[in-house]
């Protein structure tokens, strides 16, 4: 225990030294300053030993599990023969991962190019949108978060992120998420496309009104605008269903996907297009390219990690542990109403509405303490958002519950919690 | 060898097959060139012309200043409007060589494969 608590304090020395001070500075103050060593099914163990439950997950990328066996034993396979896999050229495993999402996905979705990470995705699905459609504009949402490459940057809904970065892409507009009026309003004779999370994950898990997709997807059809739906977050069983917006039968133009499609393991991402806007590239075959994308290792990993998510019903086991959460969720509300104002909810997307910002730092300390990571969203800090493994246990459900209730019961004692104080 | 006359055939047939060709013609919107064509063995040019992917006409002669010459045999020239030969197999073989940048030599051949999958 001794040596690891040096190599702790060797290992955020150097972080802070050579990467970035501040990012150690916060993450101390909010008891998070993990080094994470073990990690398996919905925990991991920070290097001294302590065990976690984690609902961060990265915002969603470990919902096969936390180093998951079977995904770690397709990777080690494929070391034997493979490498990345050059780029150029066609690749059994790309064609394989491609045929495969297209089977998965809702609709006629069909076509795949792929990348590294959500930015990435999204960046290519803007780029489609504006090739194909031979149109500028891009309807984006208040709140909205998409990653922080070029044109993904663009589409972010909060101005931090972009500030410091300006000049940005030029013509993106911006409307409330939620509003389908709003949309109808912004489009116009150059609108390429809108642009949704499906559910608004770093926004606050902001859940869309009933009918609203299925009303922007009508405005898209009437205006000949292509609708992107980002599912980076929501994808592979994580709200219960393979993809979110199969909750409201909206099947999109575009469709980005990565986080969960790399099983923890490997960096991958996709962006899933309809058959008769892959004609774009049929003039420009070489126009959207990505060293790293859909490299042979990520496509097995992939492969594996979709595998798995079907095999064992994911998405149904999602449903299941949401429902358990749900009915803790309600006793909190009717027990500490000074602090939670609602919960925000599909499958294992969850987010908890504190009464006011500060909470959410402040309960992410006093989960940390007890054994959970649970982080406020970035775009709002009064939104805890919960998004554990969906192999998560009954039992490890229950454990999380019984430490946010443990949290909310110590910190409703202290001062600055109320909606008013 | 082909004749002038039965060249001017086939491209006004290439040219229907073009302009009715509705996923060609959605592809190809944001295309305009001026393109010419050489026969190498008898000497006789062709123009034609793509405004917005469409072809708005095919005539005997070098007219304007081109964007893109494709010289090639007569009878190849010919073939391929009548889609009976697989261009890029040609241009690979040195037969057809057109002078164009490198994107518009990719429409070329995309252009066929849209029309003719399966030549």
């Amino acid at each position: 225990m001794a040596d690891s608590m040096e190599i702790k304090k060797k290992v955020l020395a150097d972080f802070s030294e050579f990467i970035n001070p501040m990012k150690v500075r916060t993450l101390k103050s909010a008891g998070i300053d993990f080094i994470e060593e073990k990690r398996s099914g919905a925990c991991s163990w920070d290097i001294t030993g302590k065990r976690f439950i984690d609902c961060q997950t990265g915002s969603g990328i470990m919902n096969v599990g936390r180093h998951n066996p079977e995904i770690v034993a397709a990777l080690k396979e494929a070391l034997d023969t493979y490498d990345i896999g050059v780029f150029l050229l066609c690749s059994r495993q790309k064609a394989e991962l491609a045929k495969k999402l297209a089977e998965i996905t809702p609709g006629s979705l069909k076509c795949s190019i792929f990348g590294t990470g959500g930015g990435e995705a999204v960046d290519a699905a803007i780029k489609i949108a504006r090739g194909y459609s031979m149109k500028t504009e891009i309807i984006y949402t208040k709140n909205a978060y998409h990653g922080h490459t070029g044109f993904a940057l663009s589409a972010i809904g909060r101005d931090s992120y972009k500030e410091p970065f300006e000049p940005l892409m030029p013509g993106f507009v911006m409307v409330p998420f939620g509003d389908a009026s709003a949309i109808r309003s912004a489009v116009n004779k150059n609108t390429a496309a809108v642009i949704l999370e499906t559910i608004q994950g770093e926004g606050g898990i902001n859940i869309p009104p009933d009918g609203y997709l299925a009303e922007v997807r009508k405005i898209c059809d009437e205006k000949e605008v292509l609708l992107i739906l980002d599912e980076i977050q929501t994808g592979f069983g994580r709200t219960g269903k393979m993809f979110a917006c199969e909750h409201w039968d909206v099947v999109p133009d575009i469709m980005t996907v990565a986080k969960s499609l790399g099983g923890g393991i490997y960096p991958i991402s996709a962006t899933i297009f309809k058959e008769e806007i892959g004609d774009f590239f049929v003039p420009h075959p070489f126009v959207h390219l990505s060293t790293f994308g859909g490299s042979d290792l990520g496509c097995i990993v992939a492969m594996a990690a979709i595998d798995y998510i079907i095999k064992n019903n994911l998405a149904e086991h999602a449903e299941k542990m949401g429902q358990r959460f749900r009915a803790g969720f309600d006793r909190l509300l009717k027990e500490y109403p000074r602090l939670l104002l609602e919960v925000r909810q599909k499958g294992l997307m969850m987010g908890l509405q504190y009464t006011n910002e500060s909470i959410g730092p402040r309960m992410t300390l006093k989960f940390a303490e007890r054994g959970v990571l649970a982080v406020y969203t970035g775009n709002d800090p009064s939104i805890c958002r919960l998004m554990p493994p969906l192999v998560i246990t009954p039992q490890e459900v229950d454990e999380v519950l019984n430490v946010l209730e443990d949290s909310m019961k110590e910190l409703s004692g202290e001062k600055g919690i109320g909606r008013n104080d | 060898m082909a004749t002038s006359e039965e060249i001017l055939e086939a491209l006004a047939d290439y040219q229907v097959q073009c302009n009715n060709n509705a996923r060609l013609r959605r592809m190809q919107r944001d295309w305009s060139r001026l393109l010419h064509f050489s026969a190498e063995d008898t000497g006789d040019w062709f123009t034609m012309n793509v405004i917005n992917g469409e072809i708005t006409f095919c005539k005997a002669g070098a007219e304007g200043t081109p964007d893109i010459i494709v010289t090639a045999r007569s009878e190849d020239l010919c073939d391929m409007f009548w889609g009976d030969l697989n261009p890029s197999q040609k241009y690979l073989q040195g037969e057809i060589r057109v002078k164009a940048n490198q994107e518009d030599v990719v429409r070329l051949d995309a252009i066929t494969m849209i029309i003719w999958p399966d030549v």
